[in-house]
């Protein structure tokens, strides 16, 4: 008997990391926040770890309106040109 | 179009022994399958007129695709019938759409099941149940379309529960969600009309929904009464969001609503106006936010809000109202939608009926 694979047969969509910053001394921060409760003070508490220990500088906060849809590309175009890492994450 | 050829896997000429393969595989909803054969997936994608390789929809975060084939594979396995094909596949169409957010609806905490509803002739055609036991076991078509829409969402998209799906407590529906909406003694407009498809189409809705609230009420005798049981219920602390609703009123509750003369605009503004609960209460219990309370008082909010209090949805339209289900007895639904907000915006998609 032959049977039909049900799963994908698609390739998934390749994901890279960026490369590692050397170091973090004097870098422009952006936060990307997701909306939910508590998620812009999580990351601000964040970010302002990077300020005091590495004298980072807290740039450009974005917002996504829609927690679990990916970020708008526009807008990380638009955050890429004005910091030189983002932090984001989850609230609740 | 979809890049690699379907893969083909060779077992035991027994059909235990091949519902067995697909349990080993991880293939199932915990439930046995239909062993996908070749020839009973060529019959199905043969419903439709485009290229087997055709992608009906893509996950947006990992970029997996479902093909017709892929859709195919999974009806079989579901029990669907070849007829029941162009709605799993119109299902998806509609699922495809942004506003859906289909990633979200269905690996989010919030467990919700994508419901789908079936309007016009077709339903009939095939012979879906729009009556009693509406949300009930044994009728084919309304089962195994909704099983097939899971099936394709674990195997194609890989919403594994625990893995990528993190529902806390997902919800019965996950099982299969799919009804169609009753036609007979409806005296409003089907949907795939109000939608906008030309005469004789039919359409299928789907809905990011949270789960099943039966209302009932066999006292009432006003269209208020009714529908004052269905506003309490979608205003309840536990499901008041700003997301949008489905309601399904019986038979019963149906012919008092339209007996009066109720429009279905005139329902939904109803249920808009009395579907409230007050800033104080929600900062009681913990669900008040600025940013909610912000975006549904903003300037060009609809005229039935009232300020100081939080309404569900942020317009009647975001309420769906249809008939179904039995004769007798006053047991209605409100279904509300996924988790907290608006992440997810109900769309509909055209049947494509291969004649």
């Amino acid at each position: 008997m032959q049977l039909f694979d049900p799963t994908s047969s698609a390739p998934k969509r390749e994901s890279v990391r960026a490369p590692a910053l050397p170091n973090l001394e004097g870098l422009r921060i952006g936060i990307l926040e997701n909306g939910k409760l508590n998620a812009e003070e999580l990351l601000n508490e964040v970010a302002t770890l990077f300020v005091q220990r590495d004298g980072c500088t807290i740039s450009t906060l974005a917002h996504k309106s829609n927690a679990s849809a990916p970020a708008p590309s526009n807008a990380l175009t638009k955050v890429a040109q004005e910091v030189d890492f983002l932090i984001t994450g989850l609230g609740d | 179009m979809g890049l690699a050829s379907p893969r083909i896997h060779e077992v035991p000429d027994d059909l235990l022994s091949a519902i067995d393969f697909c349990f080993d595989q991880g293939w199932t909803d915990g439930l046995p399958v239909v062993p996908p054969q070749v020839d009973r997936v060529t019959a199905m994608v043969a419903t439709d007129p485009r290229p087997p390789a055709t992608v009906v929809a893509t996950h947006p975060a990992t970029g997996l695709e479902l093909t017709l084939h892929a859709a195919a594979v999974n009806a079989v396995m579901a029990g669907c019938q070849p007829d029941y094909f162009p709605i799993v596949v119109a299902a998806f169409e509609a699922m495809n759409r942004p506003a859906f957010n289909f990633h979200g609806s269905t690996a989010s905490t919030g467990g919700s099941a994508p419901l789908l509803l079936v309007s016009g002739p077709y339903a009939d055609k095939i012979g879906m149940n729009s009556d009693v036991n509406l949300f009930g076991p044994g009728n084919r078509p309304n089962a195994t379309i909704g099983r097939a829409t899971r099936l394709i969402l674990r195997n194609v998209f890989q919403m594994l529960p625990g893995i990528s799906d993190k529902s806390t407590q997902g919800n019965p529906g996950k099982y299969g969600f799919c009804i169609a909406e009753r036609a007979r003694g409806n005296p409003w407009p089907l949907l795939c009309e109000t939608q906008g498809y030309p005469a004789g189409a039919s359409s299928v809705t789907a809905y990011a929904a949270g789960g099943f609230c039966n209302i009932e009420n066999h006292g009432g005798n006003a269209p208020e009464q009714i529908l004052i049981s269905v506003a309490d219920a979608m205003a309840n602390y536990g499901c008041i969001t700003l997301g949008q609703s489905v309601v399904i009123l019986a038979p019963e509750h149906m012919k008092i609503v339209g007996d009066a003369g109720w429009t279905r605009k005139k329902a939904q503004d109803f249920l808009f106006t009395k579907a409230k609960r007050s800033v104080e209460g929600m900062k009681a219990v913990g669900k008040y936010r600025d940013r909610e309370y912000d975006s549904q008082h903003a300037e060009g909010a609809h005229p039935a809000v009232e300020k100081g209090f939080m309404h569900r949805g942020l317009t009647p339209d975001d309420i769906l109202i249809t008939m179904g289900g039995g004769d007798a007895g006053g047991h209605s639904c409100f279904i509300p939608s996924w988790s907290r907000g608006r992440g997810s915006i109900m769309q509909h998609a055209p049947i494509r009926e291969n004649k």
